[in-house]
């Protein structure tokens, strides 16, 4: 009984962890290959994507878990917390092979072979990778160091309390809202950097907002992805089996997704308005132009218009299948909507998707897996701890 | 804030009927006795709470208000509205801006979608106002001014005979203070 038990709150074990090593590698060597062969440029075209992509969703769910505790959410008890952070051990990963873009500079960055006068004080290769590498290491440490206090037993036992109207522990009130101002900065930072900047000519402010925002719907999915799949595997008695729980993890995809509509949208109608050439091209380059015109759309049909009229009613919100269906297209979306962002600035009329990117994100998407396993686990026991189960009341 | 369980109508006028009013501390306990009492099949009361309480809401089942189909229609009306205004007027006097087509619909989504939401929500609003019985001139019985600040109502009726029952039934789930009426 004992080591079922054991089993049962092990779901991510040795296996997932394997098959995510030999998918790092077989990215790994793809991207090897891709860069002896001469397809340099396609393969750090896919690099920058899926860094930004799952950097994104790693430290979206650290910054969901800070707005969590700053809302004083006690509708799961413990478990969206542990869910939120359990993809935070990647931030270190993405830390490192952010360093990585420095070989890769030449391709990514038009300003390195063909400086812009005026912004070369800011756009230059030592000081973006002396800022960026700066700000990504200090959220990275910021994380962790809340990550540690929101793993205490003070923490949980605060959580677990529903009835009482206490605030969070002390050291919580004090790492929550530096994580999620940091992440406002940074991530803003890393927008104008790291994706803006492929378009040196082109310029908006609203487009920190909308890079942060878009991160962090992707942690929100992937949470709710995360769930459904878990509630299949740990048994009959788990938080997530809670339609409760599910109907207000539907909620929050529900809602980002509307939120990242609304950022979309108010930054189009200022540039339609304006229809100034320099602010116009990025827009008219993605949403009129082949080939990427239908992956524009494809990122509104995945992004917004799915997960609005899908997820409107509450008993969609609580079918584990549409949840995670959803959920599912939602990542694929929000990946698209990653790679409409930066490769058209690079490859103005590539063919858009190939094998070599696919292997690429499979290898991303294996390093992001092991990195998952642990925080998964420590999930699967705070679900099976039969807190928040009942919700009947 | 009162909610009123399914009435029979029948035991209201009966002679053969009393009143008992349970005063709550809290929501929980005040839901756990609505559901002894829904358990034990006796269906002629109501409830007061400071605040709109689901988990009360949840223990009577209320049937969903059919004032969200008012909003929907309300908000469904706001965009036709808004899209006859925006594409009317720009018909009626026609205006070059920028050269720009003279239906364009970006700045025509944000009038639409203003209106939507005025129409819809106040719709719902007055379809809420109706449904609720709002305003009323008259407590509903048992009414307590406590039970508008502080502390949750339950407002059984039932036959004598239930009566003790009710009340074993009232204070098993956490009621404070249980008094008969007549």
């Amino acid at each position: 009984m004992a080591s079922n038990a054991d089993a049962q709150a092990q779901p991510a074990g040795t296996t997932l962890m394997a098959a995510g090593a030999v998918m790092a590698a077989i990215g790994a060597i793809s991207f090897a290959i891709a860069l002896w062969s001469g397809d340099a440029q396609i393969a750090w075209e896919a690099y920058l994507v899926n860094l930004l992509y799952f950097l994104g969703i790693a430290q979206g769910g650290v910054v969901a878990s800070a707005a969590f505790y700053l809302t004083q959410a006690k509708w799961g008890g413990s478990t969206p917390y542990r869910l939120a952070e359990a993809f935070a051990p990647f931030l270190w990963i993405g830390f490192i092979l952010f360093f990585g873009l420095y070989f890769g500079r030449a391709g990514i960055f038009p300003w390195v072979l063909h400086p812009i006068a005026q912004k070369a004080a800011w756009l230059n290769t030592p000081f973006l990778f002396a800022r960026d590498g700066i700000g990504l290491g200090l959220m990275a440490l910021t994380s962790f160091a809340f990550i540690r206090v929101s793993r205490s037993e003070e923490a949980r036992t605060w959580a677990v309390a529903g009835e009482e109207i206490d605030l969070p522990p002390h050291a919580i009130r004090f790492w929550a809202p530096i994580v999620a101002v940091l992440y406002a900065i940074i991530y803003s930072l890393i927008a104008f950097d790291l994706v803006m900047s492929l378009a040196p000519v082109w310029r908006s402010s609203l487009f920190g907002w909308f890079f942060f925002a878009g991160a962090f719907w992707s942690a929100v999915v992937a949470m709710a992805l995360t769930a459904v799949v878990l509630r299949g595997r740990l048994g009959k008695e788990n938080v997530f089996t809670n339609p409760v729980f599910m109907h207000d993890l539907g909620k929050m995809v529900f809602a980002f997704s509307v939120f990242w509509v609304y950022l979309l949208f108010a930054q189009y109608i200022v540039i339609w308005y304006g229809d100034i050439p320099v602010e116009t091209f990025f827009i008219v380059q993605r949403v009129h132009h082949m080939p990427w015109s239908p992956l524009s759309i494809a990122c509104v049909l995945l992004i917004f218009v799915v997960p609005f009229t899908v997820l409107m009613s509450v008993r969609a919100k609580q079918t584990p299948a549409v949840l995670g269906g959803v959920a599912m297209f939602g990542l694929i979306g929000m990946w698209l909507e990653r790679y409409v962002l930066v490769v058209p600035s690079l490859s103005r009329d590539a063919l858009p998707l190939g094998l070599t990117q696919l292997l690429i994100t499979v290898g991303f998407l294996g390093a992001f897996i092991v990195c998952a396993v642990p925080g998964i686990n420590l999930t699967a026991r705070a679900a099976l701890s039969g807190e928040a189960i009942g919700g009947g009341e | 804030m009162a909610a009123r369980g399914a009435q029979t109508g029948l035991l209201y006028r009966s002679m053969n009927t009393v009143t008992i009013i349970g005063s709550f501390s809290g929501e929980g306990e005040c839901a756990r006795a609505v559901r002894a009492v829904r358990t034990a099949r006796i269906d002629d009361f109501h409830t007061f709470s400071p605040f709109p309480s689901h988990k009360i809401a949840a223990a009577i089942e209320l049937p969903k208000s059919p004032s969200r189909w008012v909003a929907l229609v309300g908000g469904i009306a706001g965009i036709l509205t808004g899209l006859a205004v925006t594409i009317g007027t720009t018909y009626e006097w026609r205006l070059n801006a920028g050269g720009k087509p003279l239906v364009s619909w970006p700045p025509f989504i944000v009038i639409t979608f203003e209106l939507m939401i005025l129409l819809g929500g106040i719709s719902g609003f007055l379809a809420f106002l109706f449904m609720s019985g709002v305003p009323a001139f008259e407590s509903a019985s048992g009414y307590n001014s406590h039970f508008g600040e502080d502390r949750f109502g339950l407002v059984v009726r039932c036959t004598k005979e239930d009566a003790d029952g009710v009340e074993s039934m009232l204070k098993t789930a956490g009621a404070e203070e249980v008094v008969r009426g007549v």
